[in-house]
Formats: C-alpha cells, sequence, structure tokens
C-alpha cells in the first residue's frame, strides 16, 4: 500500500478521463445505435445493405484493430492534406481522446443497432392497434406506446453494451490516452511495482462496472413498476 | 495519399505467418476456458453456498474488468510476486505465450460459464419431472436430459463468445506477441500505410468471424436434427 503514496491524484485523474471518454463515447453510442436501428428498419435496400455492412464488419474484428486504424488512418490523411498547406508539418492527429470514444462508440454502437431494432420489433402490434384504436395520433403513439415498451425491451442489452464501454476505454491507453493504465505504466516506472498498480487499475474498472450494473438495476425497477403487483 | 495494392499483396503473407499463433491462442484458450467454465458452472448449481459465492465473485469479478488490464497483471504483475515465480507455474507465466493463454482462458471462462448456466437453466422443468418419473437418477438426469439440450440451447450465445474471444486474441500483440495483429503493428510502423494493412487484415479478420459462425451452424443444426420432420 505505500507504493501508492503520491500516486492516488494520477489515478484519481485517469479514472475522471475514463468517465469522459464513457461519458462522450456513450451519447455517439446510441446516436449510432439509432442511425444503424432506422436504417435496417427503413424501406430503403441501400441503407439497410449500409447498415448490414456496419453490423457485421463492427462485430466481427477486433476493437483494437478498429482503434488503431481510426487513429492511425485519420493522422495519416490528416498529415497530408496539412502538408498540402506547409511543407514543414510532421505529424496531425485527432486527439487520442476524440479517436478513441469515437471508435469504440462505433464498435458497440453496431451491437445497440440490433439491441434497438430488436426492441422495436419486439413492442407488441395489438398494443400499437388499441392506441391508434382509442384515437391517439401516430405521433402519441410513438412516444406514449411504443419508446415505453421498447425502453423496457433495450434495458438489459444496454447495459451490457455500457459495460462494454467501460471496459473498451482501457483500450485508448495503447493510442496516448492519459487514462488510469496509462497512469499505471507511470507510476510502474517510478516504484517497480506493476501487480500493485495494475490491481489498482482492476479496482477501478470493478467500480465503474458496479455502478453501470446497479443503475441498469435500478432503471429496470422503474421501468417494470407498473408490472411489479401483477408478479 | 494513395491506395498502395503492390503493398498489400506484398504484406498479406507476412500478416497470415501471425495465423498460426492466433489459432493456437483461440483454440488453446477456448478449450482451457470451456473446461474452466464448467467447473464454475457446476460449483454455481452446486446448491451449496461455499461453492457458488466463490464462482460469482469470480465471475464478477473477471467480467468487470477489462480484458487488456488482464492481461496485463499476469505479464507484467505476477513476476513482481515472489511465490508466482517459484511455483511450477513460472515456465508457463514466464513467457508472454503463456501468459496470454491463461489471460484470455481465465476470462472466457467467466463468460462461457453464464452462457452454460443460461443453457441449463433454459432447460424445461417437466423434461426433469419426466426423467425422474422414469426412475432416473440425479446424475442420470444431469448426463441424459440437462447436458444434451442445455448444449443446444446455449450454442448461439457460445459461438458470439467465441467470436468475441478471437477478437481479443489481437490484443497479445500489446505484450508482444506476434500474432496477425502483432505483424501488422509492425508493418505499419514500418511503412506508415495504416489503411492497406488495417483494412487487409480487418478482411481476415471477418473470414475468421464468418468461418466461426458457420461452423457452430452446422453443430447447432446438428444438436437439433431430431426437430426436423
Amino acid at each position: 500500500m505505500s507504493a501508492l503514496t503520491g500516486w492516488w491524484d494520477d489515478f484519481f485523474w485517469g479514472s475522471v478521463v475514463v468517465g469522459q471518454v464513457f461519458f462522450v463515447s456513450l451519447i455517439l453510442m446510441v446516436v449510432f445505435g439509432l442511425i444503424g436501428a432506422a436504417a435496417k428498419l427503413s424501406k430503403s435496400r441501400v441503407a439497410q445493405r449500409i447498415a448490414d455492412a456496419y453490423t457485421v464488419v463492427f462485430r466481427g474484428t477486433p476493437e483494437l484493430l478498429v482503434l488503431l486504424l481510426i487513429y492511425f488512418g485519420s493522422a495519416v490523411t490528416l498529415t497530408a492534406i496539412a502538408q498540402l498547406f506547409d511543407p514543414s508539418v510532421k505529424f496531425v492527429d485527432i486527439p487520442p481522446f476524440w479517436a478513441g470514444s469515437f471508435s469504440i462508440a462505433l464498435i458497440v454502437g453496431s451491437y445497440a443497432t440490433e439491441t434497438f431494432r430488436g426492441a422495436f420489433m419486439g413492442v407488441n402490434p395489438g398494443h400499437i392497434e388499441a392506441a391508434r384504436a382509442l384515437g391517439l395520433s401516430s405521433v402519441q403513439t410513438f412516444f406514449y406506446v411504443r419508446i415505453p415498451e421498447m425502453w423496457r425491451l433495450a434495458l438489459p442489452p444496454f447495459g451490457n453494451h455500457m459495460l462494454s464501454l467501460i471496459k473498451d476505454t482501457a483500450l485508448i491507453s495503447i493510442i496516448g490516452l492519459n487514462e488510469t493504465l496509462f497512469a499505471a505504466e507511470q507510476a510502474i516506472g517510478a516504484t517497480g511495482k506493476p501487480f500493485t498498480m495494475y490491481i489498482v487499475v482492476g479496482c477501478i474498472y470493478l467500480g465503474f462496472s458496479t455502478i453501470i450494473t446497479l443503475t441498469v438495476m435500478a432503471l429496470e425497477k422503474y421501468a417494470n413498476r407498473h408490472l411489479e403487483r401483477a408478479r | 495519399m494513395s491506395f498502395d495494392v503492390a503493398l498489400i499483396v506484398d504484406s498479406i503473407p507476412k500478416m497470415l505467418m501471425g495465423l498460426g499463433l492466433t489459432l493456437q491462442l483461440l483454440i488453446l484458450s477456448a478449450v482451457l476456458g470451456l473446461l474452466l467454465a464448467t467447473v464454475l458452472l457446476l460449483m454455481r448449481i452446486s446448491g451449496k453456498w461455499y461453492l457458488d459465492l466463490p464462482a460469482q465473485a469470480y465471475i464478477y469479478v473477471f467480467r468487470g474488468t477489462p480484458i487488456l488490464v488482464q492481461i496485463f497483471i499476469v505479464y507484467y504483475g505476477f513476476p513482481q510476486l515472489g511465490f508466482i515465480r517459484d511455483s511450477f507455474l513460472w515456465p508457463i507465466l514466464r513467457e508472454p505465450f503463456g501468459c496470454a493463454v491463461v489471460a484470455l482462458s481465465l476470462n472466457t471462462g467467466a463468460y462461457v460459464s453464464e452462457i452454460l448456466r443460461g443453457g441449463v437453466l433454459g432447460v424445461d422443468r417437466g423434461l426433469h419431472e419426466a426423467g425422474s418419473a422414469l426412475g432416473l437418477s440425479a446424475h442420470q438426469r444431469f448426463i441424459y436430459i440437462t447436458t444434451p439440450l442445455a448444449v443446444r440451447l446455449a450454442i448461439p450465445a457460445y459461438s458470439n463468445d467465441v467470436v468475441s474471444l478471437m477478437k481479443s486474441t489481437a490484443l497479445a500483440s500489446t505484450i508482444t506477441l506476434l500474432d496477425m495483429m502483432g505483424i501488422a503493428r509492425t508493418i505499419v510502423a514500418e511503412t506508415y500505410a495504416p489503411y492497406e494493412i488495417f483494412i487487409s487484415l480487418a478482411v481476415i479478420y471477418l473470414i475468421m468471424t464468418w468461418f466461426i459462425q458457420k461452423a457452430f451452424g452446422v453443430f447447432e443444426r446438428f444438436m437439433s436434427r431430431h426437430e426436423r420432420q
């Protein structure tokens, strides 16, 4: 434990970065998932094909590969563009924070696409018909009937997607993001205690996972509150 | 900025030299992980709290932390501990390959045991009751009724887990192993052509994913052959 003296603030700021990446990528992941699901459910053949390709590619290639491709790919492209204006430029990149958040959101978004699509299709058609028969407009039906029911179906897998996101943030240290694994590497360099430092990182991630799991459990309870008495 | 086709043609064979290592990591970890998962499953369904609780804690920890951190703990962390350096496991844990297999197996075991448990819980209770009405013992019921049905129910989820294990093998490149990912990263560091190299490698991984899914599809159809009329 004494080896950790002086490193707590590094781990703390690393955890803050993990939290920031998580929130940015969570928003992007929902956006990608909704766009993908909308494309799969649309009548356009082209949109369906593109969304199919998106889910197949990003669910079938290693996360690390996607991350490195996006980070180094964008860096090569940006450097080439910058050199058109100023040949003395050596290297331009998208900051690892943004390249990383974008990459993991793109990956987990491909899983979320299937979740959202499944939840949309899982809504009982009888409920939609009942809503229309009661005279609700299609907008009202969407917000008062479809969304609450979809939300209940999508929550458990959505919780797993959030866990994947938080765990994938660890990969971003490979392209140089200053998060907990990065802090651990620096602490190891100074103290020579790799086991202690990586266990601390593990505990930090376990803490994040626990918070997410408990939040999802609470949300599920809230989403299913009307079913409570029936059980 | 151009797409260098000659470089792709040149580097695909180089990356495929790492295919053997990727497959070794995948198959060894899948087999060891499945063994571990079976043990954890039996602990979970034993009905004894002193077996159930440790298994639950194990699954919670290994599913709640990133696989990259687990690999680093095994590869960089374990040598700090004297009793591991003195143990019989040291010849395995001294090598990056051994560390990668150990970390991947420990990780996948936690996920697979939950998949298997889902399969076991999915077996219809009525079939159990029919089994005991026919005079089968608890052991016989587990082997002849629960196991075949649970295996069939678990196949789709298990095939997804094998795909994600395959994707995790790419992380072995972070502990100096030259699997396909490791070779690709070396080539990119030399040529600075990330698009050509990484996209070709993505295609190779996609083919492997497709192959795994097809193979499990065949297995699933074999296990449900009695349902075909």
